[in-house]
């Protein structure tokens, strides 16, 4: 018994090597392209919300959670109140991708992506800035929208209109 | 003896009539109990139920129970308990229940990372909440342009409304609507009218009410530069903590200090910072009117002093350092020297150093019989915090005013004519209104009670029991250190000097004597004189722009000095950022790297009043006597160097005791017929706090006050240095014969508060 099970073991052990053969996992890479699995941690992004605006509303989360200080960004207020940030910086020659800032992110604006190779001969032009960092998509989440869960008015937005909201109080009633 | 309780089988020691939260905060042990609706200066009110403790009582008969820190006065030998099972469930529940309509929006809410909510639902563990329904939600109302609110962020703990209708007693913003409905703001939109509506930001556990004029250049307050400061807009002096980032000052919050400021600021000390950005401030050296290098403007300057022929002219608005700077060159160069603009100037700060040792703001706070004199409120609103905190204990108060002013309403209103106000002060002493108190306290409006009301008012002083105490305001941060090195008559001679051609040029630090300062009428005569005047300042005043030379200096945040304050007491603040350039795009900035990149940024903040004076000395080989003379004028005032983080020095008696021979000008004689000029101010008027947009924005339109019964559209005003016409507005709170204009107006006819003045009405067409 024990030694079918070591001959079929070893059967097996062969058979793995045998199936590799006439197989190559080397990718000739950059003349192919990679298929990189769907959580890889990339360069990160901006994003847009699916209604074409900016996602990003510069809380500052991502800047402050950074392990290696390279997010720099100031707000700006836009004249509907909306939040957005007026310069959004990121240094790539000391991010070390590790996706924190993606975690952090509250309105899922800032996205790692698949882009990864990227060279420069000078350090300066690893600062990414703003132009260069949000891009017109959705990224990895199509569907959210922060503003339609928070409870802030906007122009197009009244109070109580956002997702499990009741119409606004009326306070001057003294119903019970 | 020793007194503690146990919390959680920890002694923690207390003050007979505390509670048992305030000494556990005060122990540093506010990590058990969370707590929202107790607000140290509010006091408690159990209404959050949020700060449950166990009770464990002595005998064995009693199960322990939960009750509420907040409430429970602390006592000796009292055991208590937090870690435990239910306690946790109670607070946990508790928040949870607080945080049933809370808005998921932090991430574009200002009070984020200064929360106390978030803060305490992260101490409490409660992190998913079990409502699933639909959330409350709440219109904002517009509150002006200081406080912005977002209702839906509302915890109901009610400590905006007690600290504005019962600490700062003020009667434009309550709590509305019934059961779940309840909303905190006006009856309708429009600016909160309260001087001191700012601190509804800090009071706020939550962000319902924030920050409006931070939130145009906001940044989390983890990325911001803070440090200890004084407040440079009125001389209470409190201690405030700016905020920077980035090279830019984006907001100041009051700094506790017990004696004076507490835990609440004015609005002016909270929003007029904007003086620091504004685009009008000089920040490049001006030579004629051309932008040149600091070199430049040194050289010229320096040769202009070695002539021999400039006066220096100093400022109560700049510390004391550069003031004694000033004054230490000009005594090295053997030049006239004065510290304020004009000889009545110069007599009011003696006057209000020769009061003795005035009362700080929490022993007013602490008087039982309070008599102001004037529009305490306008010219230093804290000082009246302090009076409306006396009120809410008891306190009788008098107000003596030529216009009933919003304190005035509060206690018992005297309308007098600023003529009257001198004598009735004279009176005081055998007045029922200070009679059987424990502590009666004066507090003055030092412009409108003028140098011989100060005068009548240490009289009055002496003749009242020894404890009585009374203090002089000004809007000045440094008048009292201004004033210690004037000699007397110093105003005189360096305008005598002028007039006498013995100089041509004036090197004016901080003052403003063609503009807004007192005696401007005559300084503006005396300008054609004068062959060039230089002037050292931060602000884009009048003089800035006729000054030959301009030489920019740091603000106050921006580098280290002293203010001597209404009492005495000087406090040091100290630098809290550098100005430097906010690096917006790494392309526009060439080839240097931003600092995300480990570049540096040049700083382009002008200097110090000190460095320039320095390097002022060192060229004309001065140095080692200039330097040799102001640490010799700094240590003979103050001895020991204040602390920016202590509560200052108290300057000795001694030096104080100097200007009680100082002479008393006398005050000009009205008749009842003659028209009389007080002073109108309103409480974010101060020429820093002018150059703030959104507070200026509050300011009431310039005009002539007068009482309705003169049917006049405006008037033109005549002053030995000058006209001025005014559209005339009726003020029904006026007293009958009394004109109220602004200080500019004062400067432009060359007259004093308490002067009577020819007026021509203008009939309404």
């Amino acid at each position: 018994m024990r030694v079918w099970r070591n001959i079929s073991e070893l059967g097996a052990g062969l058979w793995t090597t045998l199936r590799q053969l006439g197989r190559t996992s080397t990718v000739s890479y950059p003349e192919e392209p990679l298929n990189l699995p769907p959580r890889w941690r990339g360069r990160p992004v901006l994003t847009r919300d699916p209604d074409g605006d900016e996602r990003c509303v510069a809380c500052q989360l991502c800047s402050a959670v950074c392990p290696t200080r390279c997010i720099e960004l100031q707000a700006g207020e836009r004249p509907d109140t909306r939040r957005y940030p007026l310069t959004f910086r990121i240094n790539f020659s000391r991010c070390i991708f590790c996706g924190l800032c993606e975690e952090a992110c509250p309105t899922l604006a800032i996205q790692l992506l698949d882009e990864f190779a990227f060279s420069k001969e000078h350090h300066a032009d690893f600062i990414y800035e703003k132009e260069a960092l949000l891009i017109d998509g959705t990224g990895k989440h199509p569907h959210y929208n922060f503003y339609r869960h928070s409870g802030v008015a906007l122009q197009g937005k009244d109070k109580g209109e956002g997702i499990n909201e009741k119409a606004p109080v009326n306070v001057r009633s003294n119903l019970p | 003896m020793k007194h503690v309780f146990f919390l959680d089988g920890q002694e923690i020691p207390f003050i007979p009539g505390q509670n048992v939260l305030e000494a556990a905060i005060a122990a540093g042990k506010d990590q058990q109990i969370p707590y929202f609706c107790f607000h140290p200066a509010l006091g408690s009110l159990g209404a959050c139920r949020q700060c449950a403790v166990k009770i464990y009582a002595h005998d064995s008969k009693h199960p322990p129970r939960i009750t509420m820190a907040c409430l429970l006065p602390a006592s000796d030998a009292l055991q208590l308990a937090t870690l435990e099972d239910d306690v946790h469930t109670e607070h946990r529940e508790i928040i949870e229940l607080l945080m049933t309509n809370h808005p998921l929006d932090c991430p574009v809410c200002d009070e984020g990372g200064q929360c106390h909510l978030q803060d305490m639902t992260v101490q409490t563990g409660h992190s998913v909440r079990h409502y699933s329904g639909p959330k409350r939600t709440y219109r904002n109302q517009d509150l002006g342009p200081l406080v912005y609110q977002e209702m839906n962020r509302c915890i109901t703990c009610y400590r905006c409304v007690r600290f504005y209708q019962d600490a700062a007693q003020g009667e434009d913003f309550g709590v509305f609507g019934s059961r779940n409905r309840v909303s905190f703001g006006r009856l309708e939109d429009g600016p909160l009218e309260s001087p001191f509506s700012g601190n509804l930001v800090e009071v706020c556990p939550t962000g319902v009410f924030t920050d409006k004029v931070f939130r145009h250049d906001y940044v989390r307050v983890w990325d911001l530069q803070q440090g200890p400061s004084v407040c440079p807009h009125c001389a209470v002096g409190c201690n405030t903590t700016p905020g920077a980032r980035l090279g830019t000052l984006r907001r100041i919050r009051n700094r506790i200090r017990p004696e004076i400021n507490g835990h609440f600021l004015c609005d002016r000390g909270r929003y007029a910072f904007p003086y620091v950005t504004a685009n009008s401030r000089p920040l490049q050296p001006r030579l004629m009117g051309e932008t040149t290098r600091q070199d430049a403007v040194l050289r010229q300057l320096a040769s202009r002093l070695e002539e021999g022929r400039s006066g220096f002219l100093g400022s109560p608005r700049e510390d004391l350092q550069s003031n004694l700077g000033l004054f230490a060159l000009a005594d090295c160069l053997h030049a006239p020297f004065a510290a304020v603009t004009s000889s009545w100037a110069e007599a009011l700060a003696q006057q209000c150093l020769a009061l003795p040792q005035a009362p700080s703001l929490q022993e007013v706070a602490a008087a039982d019989r309070i008599v102001v004199i004037g529009d305490l409120d306008s010219i230093a609103p804290m000082a009246g915090f302090a009076v409306r905190q006396a009120l809410r204990q008891g306190a009788a108060l008098t107000v003596l005013a030529s216009s009933r002013t919003e304190l005035a309403q509060k206690g018992d209103y005297r309308p007098l004519r600023p003529s009257a106000l001198r004598d009735q002060v004279a009176q005081l002493a055998d007045d029922p209104c200070l009679q059987g108190g424990r502590f009666p306290v004066l507090l003055a409006t030092a412009e409108t009670l003028g140098p011989s009301g100060l005068y009548a008012l240490r009289k009055t002083l002496e003749k009242l029991p020894a404890n009585a105490r009374a203090g002089a305001f000004v809007n000045r941060p440094n008048l009292f250190g201004a004033a210690y090195f004037a000699a007397d008559g110093h105003t005189e001679r360096l305008q005598q000097a002028l007039r006498q051609r013995k100089i041509n040029h004036l090197l004016c630090l901080g003052a403003d004597p063609l503009g807004e300062d007192w005696g401007a009428g005559t300084w503006r005569t005396l300008a054609p004189g004068l062959d060039g005047l230089t002037l050292l300042d931060m602000v884009d005043s009048e003089t800035a722009r006729s000054a030959e030379t301009l030489i920019p200096v740091a603000a106050f945040p921006e580098r280290a000095g002293l203010f001597v304050n209404y009492e005495g007491r000087i406090q040091a603040f100290s630098p809290v950022y550098r100005r430097e350039a906010q690096v917006l795009h790494s392309a526009v900035h060439g080839s240097g790297f931003p600092e995300a990149a480990g570049g540096v940024k040049h700083p382009l903040g002008p200097p110090p009043p000190l460095f320039w004076l320095g390097r002022l000395a060192e060229m004309l080989h001065l140095h080692e006597a200039w330097q040799k003379r102001l640490d010799f004028y700094l240590h003979f005032l103050c001895p020991e160097r204040p602390d920016p983080e202590g509560p200052g020095v108290l300057l000795p008696d001694t030096i104080r005791a100097r200007f009680e021979i100082a002479a008393v000008p006398a005050a000009r004689a009205v008749t009842p017929e003659q028209w009389e000029l007080d002073i109108f101010r309103w409480y974010g008027g101060e020429t820093l706090a002018d150059m703030a947009d959104e507070l200026h924005s509050l300011a009431p339109a310039r005009g002539l006050r007068v009482h309705p019964n003169v049917q006049a559209a405006a008037a033109t005003l005549h002053g030995p240095c000058g006209e001025l016409r005014l559209p005339v507005i009726a003020c029904a709170e006026m007293v009958q014969g009394v004109i109220a204009i602004d200080q500019e107006g004062f400067a432009e006819l060359g007259l004093y508060p308490g002067d009577p003045v020819e007026v021509s009405w203008e009939q309404r067409q």
